[in-house]
Parts: structure tokens; sequence; C-alpha cells
């Protein structure tokens, strides 16, 4: 039998003289100085960049990475020159995949359903939901699977278990034969049909440690350290394994990702490493164990799947068996609190017509009512719960759901009506949910879905007088009203160094997270990721400095970070964890700031993209002039108070800007008597790079930034 | 991120012992250091093993001029009969050690001094050797009833009439086929040490391979015999060991609390004083006394027995013993047996602790003598504690000096213990639990090149540590996993080696391993009669594997080895099938025929033989090659 070391030093040596051709073919059409890139990153080719901390912009230097994969690639027989080999198969890989990318071009485009290179964006989306282990890890599948069936299967099966799947090679088509809904949104990524596109996966994991665990690049052991206790992912690798899949394996066990297979010709097993399973309807369970994923277990009583992997998932027009649109036909979701003796725990009640006796492709009313009851139950709590609607229905298979209170929208598709879903699944659906997540404050909980257009009515009346008094406490609920602020150290698990304070009026970075959402997190473990931060006294109230939170920030961060202020993006500003949904950065020009959300992956003025931007902190480092936010930050009154307020806001993508608009203009009609502030703000139909042509904007419309005093001062 | 720890250096432990050896100076004390400098160029007869002094005629000692003894006895015979000895006396030891202990769970009573505390394991030994678990008429026998019979069949091992060991058969069937065919199968403990001493009475055998045979037999009668029922009997009384989490150098010697040492290797009178020192009644006396608490530490073999089954800090090893004298802040050191300087009575005097003696089979003159036994062990143990605590107003603050040295370290690694970590690496898919299969993958993957038990003393023959120190890192470093015993393992306790972050001195197959299986690199399976352990470890691998004891990647290695127990224990390790790299040379040098025999002659017996470099470096080069020898050999 081969020996495995043998296996692994000879497949790397194939993947080396693959890349030395690829190389070779490259130089052959361009010169040295050619750029070579990846797509939407701040982080260069990923893995080389971490483990060297070399950029690689070149051709040129690309080659002489070359010489340090070599270099790599020591022969004693030991593991440490079986990890360092694997490492450097990646990167080999990595030089494969890049050169394909010269010239700006998408190489994978109409070749198939490959999506190739994952964008910083889409990683850093990834953050929260790794956190809560709403995600709880990621798998490669690697070749063919013994049929198109079972390739399937097993990637349902991760899907139903909310695992992220990378498909590399073969199971791509075994996936599209079968008509497998794909795509980052679905968790399910099909990432190229040759071995060396396993590095834009290998990327992911690496890029994860530059950006929540503050990495520095280089730092060879510190990453693998990092994705070794951090990140979970496994690898699949179906029959046959040839020695240059070997080689990569050796790598993802390097970086602490177990290898599962079911090709036991020539294959040494490695406890909780390399795993030989000849039943590939056993991977799935087979590689959670092998990597000691924590799955989140929610079996609820539906006849379709229910997992975060379907949050993203899109129902076309032509795909929906049924509708709800509040824009159009009353619908509303609603929670109240009761007294918890007059309800009756997991009764769930129908009025009105079901899902069947509508037709296809019809419109329907829809209330979600949910009444709560519970000892330690607070009506601070009820709109808390009420957001959750959102991300829990979605992960409905079949259900999408979008905005929230009276304006929801509802689809449910043909097949999962065809599967038999029907209203009361709804109720299931949230009953458990909240049940699961809000156990210690919620006794019992009772659901009622109504479809009735005159009770519909009836309870949108009813909820909107609550609506506004809700609307009027959050108007009330401010930095100076209330006595203790939350830390928030939820992201600790992959940001070691992080710590969120969430005030009511500055929520977590992420957006995930605001004051009453910390509360009621306290609430349920005391001793949980939100601790109370007693304000007690500002040393300065305008900057935000309080001793307790400098304190808290302190202890929770391990004693990596002193000071924060909170209104001060100058000034100690808040750390990020890397998952924020917005950075804000400096434009010196005009003095002001711009912010980019995750999604907008153009250019910004600052010469930036979001992804560059985002590089510049995260992983828990303080970055004078940079931060990470959350959405409804901006429209705060205490956003950037210390530095000017949101009249600094210079520039917004025009999705972002209409998203907030309606709240910004009556903080900035408060704050500054100014209307529609908006207007003031350029996006990228004025302008998206050119910082001269920002400031005539801003000057047209006598943006109020141009009075405000240098921020550098 | 990596290698944050700070362990501690050869230089910086050789630091603290010149700075203790300097006070032994002021208070005019002597030291070991001082009696090796007056006992240097030791008797070149005695050091080769070519003097006899087995009978009046002599003692004869052999020279090219005068090549054989008054009785015709040449330098062969004289060496091989030496060597014979101290195989006997090195099994006496151990065995005699373990026949107590059998005393002890004999007279075990529900109410009394010493309890049952593993009965799952006696139901185990129970059923291994026939004896019922119920009564005639079908009821469930009492746990001391079986404790009783279960002793009683022990206590045959030593001299039973007729037949033959039982533990024996514990070995994979390989090893059992080939000592009944080199009929060097033990009979009985006694019988095997008395035909020992019976052989090399003068007038008796000279053959030196006839000696070596016995001194295998002999050995096994130990390895597989009294030390291993030591290690049981140990178990069900006193539990077997689980992952405690210690301390270990002389820095846990405490300024402001009552210092009460344990030293030597019988854990019967150390459990007694450890349970009597954290009594209510002893703890509020020491209160009363205006007295923080009572510091009970270990040191020796008996600091291993107790740090791995009650977490009690290890203050040193063999050669430390007169140190933690030295600092002048230990109330009371009380012994029990073996590797016990008579020197202490007298260094004893020159600072306010009380020594004290308590078995018989160690009496020391100067030394406080208090008889110990199991029927009044708590009264006799409380007695001790007392005295001590009412010693410490003695203490004369000027004269005591603490080293602040220490580390931190997880002990309790028996083989129930790493079947249980090893279960957790397992894959409930495709694995079985309660196997040594997974560290068998992981060797033959070559993740793990193979695994050394280092065991043994230390010898001021050599630096003393540095062989243990420089041999261990160099195995973590080259991905072979250490398990270790005795002094040995002190050392490693001392260096920081038995700490989880030892890892990063590993190469990346140790150091992942031990990530996987939240172990630190050495483990430290218990005292030097727990070797019997690492034979039942070694034992377990070959059968899980599916190959002879003699193919596996595993070896044994005394880097500093000194006492007879250890010649003892080298040959049942040899025995076994194992390897043994010593660091110190066998005294039989003076015979060609007995050099070869160790060496080679048993590897044809049993497939196992000593390797021998008194520096550390050469050894642990040659033990890397024999593994990888082995490797190569299975075609791994």
């Amino acid at each position: 039998m081969k020996k495995l070391f043998d296996r692994a030093f000879d497949g790397s040596d194939e993947m080396y003289a693959w890349a030395e051709r690829v190389v070779a073919e490259a130089s052959a059409k361009y010169d040295d100085n050619t750029p070579v890139a990846y797509p939407n990153t701040a982080y260069y080719l990923g893995i080389l960049y971490s483990m060297t901390g070399n950029k690689n912009q070149t051709l040129g230097e690309l080659k002489q990475s070359m010489q340090w994969i070599k270099s790599q690639y020591t022969r004693e027989r030991r593991l440490h020159d079986v990890f360092t080999t694997g490492v450097g198969t990646a990167c080999a890989a990595e030089v494969i995949e890049a050169v394909k990318y010269i010239g700006g071009v998408n190489p994978y485009e109409g070749t198939g359903p490959y999506l190739g290179h994952m964008s910083d964006a889409e990683v850093r989306e990834l953050g929260v939901p790794l956190v809560t282990g709403d995600i709880p890890g990621f798998v490669v599948l690697i070749g063919a699977a013994p049929t198109d069936e079972q390739a399937v299967e097993i990637i349902k099966s991760y899907q139903a278990k909310s695992i992220y799947v990378f498909l590399v090679g073969e199971c791509c088509l075994q996936a599209e034969r079968k008509g497998l809904k794909m795509g980052h949104p679905v968790r399910v990524y099909p990432v190229g049909p040759e071995l060396p596109s396993v590095c834009h996966v290998v990327s992911v994991a690496v890029r994860a440690g530059l950006i929540f665990g503050a990495i520095q690049p280089g730092d060879y052991d510190g990453m693998r350290e990092y994705t070794f206790k951090r990140i979970n992912a496994a690898v699949n690798a179906f029959e046959p394994v040839p020695d240059i899949t070997v080689a990569c394996g050796a790598g993802a066990i390097s970086y602490g990702f177990p290898v599962v297979t079911n090709d036991d010709h020539d294959m040494w097993r490695v406890p909780r490493s390399l795993v030989v399973q000849p039943d590939v309807s056993k991977f799935v369970e087979t590689s959670i164990e092998a990597r000691q994923m924590k799955i989140k277990i929610t079996n609820i009583d539906i006849p379709v799947s229910f997992a975060t992997a379907f949050e993203g998932e899109v129902i076309r027009k032509a795909d929906m068996q049924i509708e709800a649109n509040g824009s159009r036909h009353d619908s509303l979701e609603f929670v109240r609190t009761l007294e918890a003796s007059t309800i009756e725990d997991h009764k769930i009640t129908v009025i009105g017509k079901d899902l069947d006796e509508y037709e296809f492709g019809a419109q329907m009313n829809l209330a979600l009512l949910v009444e709560v009851g519970g000892k330690k139950m607070q009506s601070d709590f009820e709109p808390v719960f009420e957001r959750q609607f959102h991300a829990w229905l979605n992960c409905i298979e079949g259900v999408m759901h979008t905005g929230q209170r009276d304006m929801i929208r509802v689809r449910v598709s043909k097949d999962a009506y065809d599967a038999g879903f029907r209203l009361k699944h709804f109720g299931e659906v949230l009953y458990a949910k909240l049940k699961q997540e809000y156990e210690q404050v919620v006794d019992r909980v009772q659901v009622t879905i109504i479809t009735e257009p005159d009770k519909v009515h009836e309870l949108r009346v009813e909820a909107n007088h609550v609506y506004d008094k809700r609307d009027e406490r959050l108007r009330t609920l401010t930095d100076e009203s209330v006595s203790d602020f939350y830390s928030c150290i939820m992201c600790q698990s992959f940001s070691p160094s992080h710590v969120c304070i969430v005030t009511p009026e500055r929520l977590g970075l992420c957006g995930a997270v605001s004051w009453l959402d910390a509360k009621a997190t306290h609430q349920l473990d005391p001793n949980g990721p939100c601790r109370i931060v007693t304000k007690g006294d500002a040393t300065d109230e305008k900057i935000g400095i309080w001793e307790n939170v400098d304190n808290a920030v302190n202890q929770f961060s391990m004693g990596a970070l002193e000071h924060v202020t909170l209104y001060s993006i100058m000034q100690d500003p808040m750390t990020s964890c890397g998952c924020f949904e917005c950075i804000c950065g400096i434009e010196p020009t005009s003095g002001g700031v711009v912010i980019v959300n995750r999604e907008h992956v153009p250019m910004t003025p600052l010469g930036m993209t979001f992804s560059e931007m985002a590089s510049m902190t995260g992983g828990g480092i303080q970055t004078p002039g940079y931060m990470g936010h959350g959405k409804h930050f901006i429209a705060s009154k205490k956003f950037m108070a210390a530095d000017g307020g949101p009249a600094r806001i210079v520039w917004l993508p025009k999705a972002l800007k209409d998203q907030v608009a309606e709240r910004l203009n009556a903080t900035a009609k408060t704050l500054y008597d100014i209307d529609n502030f908006t207007d003031m703000i350029a996006d990228e139909t004025v302008t998206s790079d050119d910082p001269e042509k920002l400031l005539e904007f801003l000057t047209e419309k006598g943006h109020p930034v141009l009075n405000l005093p240098s921020l550098f001062e | 991120m990596a290698d944050v720890r700070k362990f501690t250096t050869i230089e910086e432990m050789e630091a603290d012992t010149k700075a203790l050896v300097q006070r032994a100076c002021d208070v005019c004390a002597e030291t070991w250091q001082d009696r090796a400098e007056m006992q240097k160029n030791h008797c070149k007869f005695g050091e080769t093993g070519v003097c006899c002094r087995n009978c009046s005629m002599g003692p004869c000692r052999i020279t090219p001029k005068a090549p054989r003894g008054i009785c015709g006895a040449d330098e062969h015979a004289i060496a091989a009969r030496n060597y014979l000895r101290s195989i006997s006396a090195g099994t006496s030891s151990h065995s005699d050690h373990a026949r107590e202990i059998l005393h002890v769970l004999h007279s075990a009573k529900r109410d009394g001094a010493y309890q049952i505390r593993d009965e799952q394991k006696l139901i185990r030994l129970a059923v291994e050797w026939d004896v019922a678990l119920r009564t005639a008429d079908g009821a469930e026998r009492d746990i001391y009833d079986i404790g009783r019979e279960v002793a009683e069949k022990g206590l045959e091992e030593f001299g039973k009439a007729f037949g033959e060991m039982r533990f024996p058969s514990r070995a994979i069937q390989e090893r059992q086929d080939l000592w009944h065919k080199e009929d060097i199968w033990p009979r009985a403990i006694d019988r095997e040490v008395v035909t020992a001493m019976h052989m090399t009475h003068m007038g008796n055998s000279a053959d030196p391979e006839a000696l070596i045979r016995q001194g295998l037999r002999t050995s096994i009668a130990n390895g597989w015999g009294g030390s291993m029922l030591g290690t049981e009997i140990t178990d069900i009384l006193f539990g077997t060991p689980t992952v405690w989490t210690t301390e270990g150098n002389l820095g846990v010697l405490e300024h402001d609390m009552v210092n009460l040492v344990v030293h030597g290797h019988d854990p019967v009178f150390s459990e007694a004083l450890v349970m009597a020192a954290e009594s209510k009644e002893m703890v509020d006396y020491c209160k009363s006394k205006g007295i923080k608490g009572i510091n009970v530490v270990g040191l020796c073999c008996t600091a291993n027995e107790i740090a791995m089954r009650h977490g009690v800090r290890m203050a040193g090893n063999f050669l430390q013993q007169e140190n933690a004298i030295l600092t002048g802040a230990v109330e009371m050191m009380c012994v029990d047996i073996q590797c016990i300087f008579p020197a202490l009575a007298q260094l004893s005097k020159c600072f306010h602790t009380k020594f004290v003696t308590s078995s018989p089979i160690a009496r020391i003159p100067g030394s406080d003598y208090v008889e110990f036994k199991p029927e009044n062990a708590m009264e006799n143990a409380t007695q001790l504690v007392r005295a001590a605590i009412d010693n410490y107003e003695n203490r004369n603050p000027e004269r005591v000096w603490i080293p602040a040295t220490k580390q931190t370290a997880t002990v309790g690694y028996p083989t129930e213990q790493i079947i249980r970590h090893l279960d957790n690496i397992t894959n409930s898919n495709v694995d079985e639990l309660g196997s040594y299969k997974p560290a068998v993958e992981a060797i033959k993957a070559g993740v793990l090149r193979g695994a050394v038990a280092i065991v043994g003393c230390n010898n001021p023959r050599v630096r003393p540590d540095y062989s243990h120190y420089e041999i261990i890192k160099e195995l973590l470093k080259n991905d072979i996993l250490v398990v270790a015993t005795g002094c040995a393992a002190q050392l490693a306790t001392k260096a920081g080696l038995l700490n989880k972050e030892a890892r990063y001195q590993c190469g990346d197959g140790l150091k992942r391993v031990c990530e996987l299986m939240d172990i630190p690199p050495v483990l430290h399976m218990g005292a030097c009669v727990d070797i019997s352990r690492m034979m039942l470890l070694a034992n377990g691998i070959a059968r899980d594997w599916g190959v002879k004891l003699t193919e596996i990647p595993v070896v044994g290695c005394a880097p500093e080895w000194m006492s007879e127990k250890a010649v003892s224990i080298a040959n049942y390790v040899v025995s076994t099938g194992l390897d043994v790299y010593l660091g110190i040379e066998p005294q039989v040098s003076g015979s060609t025929q007995m050099m070869e025999w160790i060496t080679e002659g048993t590897r044809k017996l049993t497939g196992g033989g000593f390797i021998i470099s008194t520096d550390p470096h050469v050894l642990v080069k040659n033990i890397i090659d024999g593994i990888e020898a082995k490797r190569e050999a299975l075609g791994i």
C-alpha cells in the first residue's frame, strides 16, 4: 500500500506541475506587469496573502510565489512536511485559478453553474450566522457522488441542517442535472469543474480569519490555529480519490478540516482527520461528527424543510401558489402579551379560508397573530420577537417573507403547497421557534392565522395602535433615558477581541442586536453574551466616554481594548468584528463620510470598494476614521454625534439611501431643521469615484458638512 | 499565538538546587552532591560486575591476571549472577509492596480505615480470576467478600505450589506462546526470586544464558505479576486514577502553611495522611494555632500516586529529597518504602523538620519510627498531622528559602483514561469504542511515528534530569508520543511538559493529536510500579493492530535509571518484546558475553534488547532510528 505521506507528496507535485504549466502559458501571452486579481476582494489571492503576506498583484509576483510554494514542499517523513506541502498545494491551486481571472474576466461565465471566487461581501455576510450557529459550518464536496440522486440527497441533507455546501467537480453538474436550486442565497455554491477551484473554498476560510479573527497576513501558524479552532469545515471526497486530491486534503487537514471519503483503496485512516466512510448515505452524519459541528435542532412538524439554508430563497411569480401583500390587501404580523393563564399552549387556529381554497396564483389577506405569556415576559420584547418572524418564516423551504408589521409580503411556492404546506404550518414554525429561542421568557404561545378579510382589517386597526405606542416608546428610548447599556460579545467565537456596546440609539454593528434584543438576550441568559453595563456618570457625554463602558470593554476584550467612545469615529471608535452591515470612512475632500453597505459592490468616492474599506478595520481593531455599524445607526441622532452627527454623511449607495431616507430625514429635521436631507447626499448616480464631482454636488446642494469644522483638528 | 508559555529549563532547576546546596553548607550539612564527590572513582570491579562476594572464600575480582574466581567462576558467570540478583531484588521490592496492598484489600471493611473505591475494577478482576460474584443460592455477594477472595487469590500468586502465574495470560497469544516456548512464564513470584537466589548461590549456575533466562522469568513475575498486582489492587482500594490538574517542583511548598512531605512509594500510608490532613478536626486544629492550613505534598513515586488520585501537588523527584528539607520550610517528612536516603535523618536534624519512618521494610537510624498499620491508619495519620502542625512554631523563618519555581501539570492517564480520550476522537459512524485503534491508525498513517515510555530514576552518574529532558524534547519534536512514570514523569512535570500547552513543543503530528484528544504530549501514567500499565498499553496496541509486540513502533527508555527495580523493569519490558534504551550502562560490562546477552542475546529469545548510550543525544537518535526501522519493516 502506498504510504499516505507519499501520496500527498506525489499529489502536490502534480498540482505544482499544473501550476507551472499554467503560468508558463500565461507568460507566453502576457508580460510580468500584467495585473492579477480576484474580483470583489480586498485580500488579493486570499490563501497566498494570508499565508505569506505577499499580495501577488502581477504575473511577475505570481511567478515569485511559485518559488515560495516550492520551498514549502519539504520532504521529511513528518506530518509537518505533509502540512506545509498541503498548504503549498492549495496555493498552487490558487495560482492556477488566478491565472484564469487575468484580464478581469469571469472565467466561469457561461461555462456551467460555476461561481468561482466568492466576494468579500458574501464572506462577511456569513459572519453573523456562523457566530449564532445558524450556519453550523461548511462542507465541500469533491468529485462525483455514486449517482446524481445521491449527490442531491447529500446536498439537501446538509441544507436541511443549514450547513453551507460548496461543490467542486462533477457534483456541480450532478446537482444541475437534478434541477437543484443553487447559489449563495440558498447556501449551495458550485465552485468550479476542476479540482484547483477548491482553492476558492480555502480562500473563504482564510479570509474569515483575516476579517473576523484579525489574523495578520503572513501569520502562517496563527491562521492555521484560527481555522482549526474556529472554522467548522469538512471535506467530502468521492471515490476515486487520486493523489492530487489527497494533497489538497492534506492542506484541508492542516487548516483543521477533516476529510471524509468513500474511497477505501490505498487510503489510510486518521482519527477525526481522514475518515473512511464507505456508505455515502452516512457522509453527512460522519462529517458533522468528525468536525464536531453543533447543529441547532429544529424539529418542526411541517411537510417541507426548515433551515437557514433556505433563508435567501427567492420565489418568482411563476412558481408562486399564493401571495399575501400588505401593500395591497390587509396583511400583518403581530405579537401581543396576554395573561399566561388565558393562553392555551401550542393552540393553532386558522380563521378563514386555507390555502387549498384559493386558486393558483391568488392574492389573500393574512394576519399572523401570536399571543405569548410568561412570568418574565415584558411588552418590550414583543417587537423583538416580531422582528424574528422574517428570519424564521424565510427558513421554510418554499416560503418567502419580506417587510414587517402591516407591510409584510409572504409568498408560498407551488412546490411547498404541493408538498402539503398549509396555513397551520406557519403556526407550527412560529410556535416552535419562539419556544426554542426564548424559552426563558415565554411560557405559553398560541398562534392565530386569519385570512378572513374583515377580521384581518379589524386586527390591523388594533395593531396599528400598538405599533404607534411602540414607536412612541422607541422615541423616548434614548441613551440618556436609560440607566443601562449592554455589552455584546456574541461574535467572540470568531472575533476574539471584539466587544459591542449596545445602547438604545446605537444598535450592534451587525444590525441584528438592538438594545431591546440585548436586553432580552440578557434576560434569557444573564451570563451569556449580553451583559449589563451600568452607565454611571459620563466622563464626557458629548464624545460618549463612560468609565464603566471602558471597564466593560477592557474586561470582555481580555485587555485588548482600553478605551471606546460611543459617538466618535475619530477618537477610540468602537471596534468591529467584521460582520458589520455598513462601513463608514472619512472622505477627505469634503470632510464628510462615505457610508457603504455590504451589498454594494462597485467603487465609492473614497477610491475603495466596500471590501477594501472593510479590510481597514474588523477583527476587534480600532482604526480612527473607519467604523463598521448597523444600517439603523445611520439615522440615529447619535451617529458620529461627537464629530458633527449625520450631517457628515455625504455619500450613500442609492439603495441604502432609499432604505434609510424616511428616518434620516426626520433626524436631520430635528437636529438641523433641514428638510429632505437625503436629497443633499450624493449617490452613485452623481459619482461613484470622483471626489471633485462629489464636492461640486455638495456645494450645489448646500450640504451642511461644508460648514462643519475639519475632522482632523 | 503559540508558545506563550514559559517552560522551566534544566539550568533554572539547577540554579535552585545550587542555592539550596549552598544553604546546606551554611548549616554544615552534607548532601548527595558531597557524597558523590567522596565516592568518585567507583570501584571498577563493582562497576563492571566482576566482583563476586557470594561466599566467604572471596571476594574474588576478575582481572586479566586472575581470570577466574577461586571456585573457577569466570567474569561471565559472576556478572550474570550479580545481574540476576539485582533483578531479584527489584522484583522483590515491587512485589512485596503489592503483597502489603493485597493484605490491605483483604482487611478492607465498609466502615474500616480502607474501603473498596473502584468496585467495577474489582468485579472485572474477580471475573478474570473466576471468583464468584454470586453465592450458591444466586444472591449477590457482598463486594467486600469478593474483595477478600480476590485478595487471597492475589496472595496465592506469591507462593502457589503448582501451576503458573495468572496475569501473563493477559498478554496477546503470540507473547503467551513465546513465554511458554522459552520456558520463562513465571510460576510464582516468591518462587522465581528464591530460585534466582538459589541459582546464584556458590556452586550453582555459571552459565550466563541460564541466569539471563531466569532473569527474564523473574522480571515477568514482576511486570506481569507483582507490579501489576500492586497497580490493580491500589486502583481497587484507592480508585483508578483520573485526570487532574496539579503543580510540580519545590515551589509548591508554602510559606504560610504547615508543609508535610510524603515520600516513598506505597500510597497506603500517604492516602491516610492526605485524608487526615483534610479532616475537619485537623483543619480546625491548624486554624486554632493561627496557621492558614496544611499543605501535603508528595515526593518521588508517592507523589505520583497521590497526584493522580487526589491532585496532590508534587514537590520533586528522587534527587530532590534533600532539597525539600533544605528549604527549611518542611515541618515533617513522612516516608514509607524505597528510594529513601538514610541521609535524611541527619539532614533533618539541621532544621526543625521531623523525619518519620513508618515501615518495617525501611528502618532508618535517627528517624522517628511510627509503625503504620492499616487497622489504626487514621489514628496514626491524625497523630502525625497533629505533630506536624505543632512543629510549625519551630520553623525558623530566617532559615526558610523556598524556590519560586513550579509548573502546572495535567496528570493521571492510566490505560482506562487513555482509552476514554481515544474514544473522544472516534467517529461513531465508522469506529468502535473502547479500543486503541485510533492510536494505531494515527501511527500507521505516520501522524504519530510511535510511542516511547520514559521511565526511571535520577542518577548522579549523569547530569540529573538533563537526559530525561533532552530525550523527551527531541521525541516530541519528532511526533513521538511519550508516556512517563516515576522520576522521569516528575521531570516532565517540573519542566512544564505535562501542561497541555506543551503541544507547542511538538511536531505538527503530535500537536494535532494532543489538540484533538485534549491531552498533554507527555502522558503521566503513575509511579514506577505502574510501568505494568505501560505493558498493558503496548499489549493493547499490538492486539488492536493485529501484529506482534515486537513489531509495534513502541519502545521503553530509562535515561537515568539507578535502582535494582529498574533492572527488573528493563528486563520485563524486554521480555514483553519491546526494546529498552538505557542511558546508564548495566553493571555487567566486565563480561563480553553478558554485554552480548543483554543487547542482542535477549533479542533472539524475546525480540527485545537493550540499546545503551550515556549520551542522551545519541540515545534519542537511536530511539528515533529504531522506531523508524520498525515502521519500515511494517511498510508504514
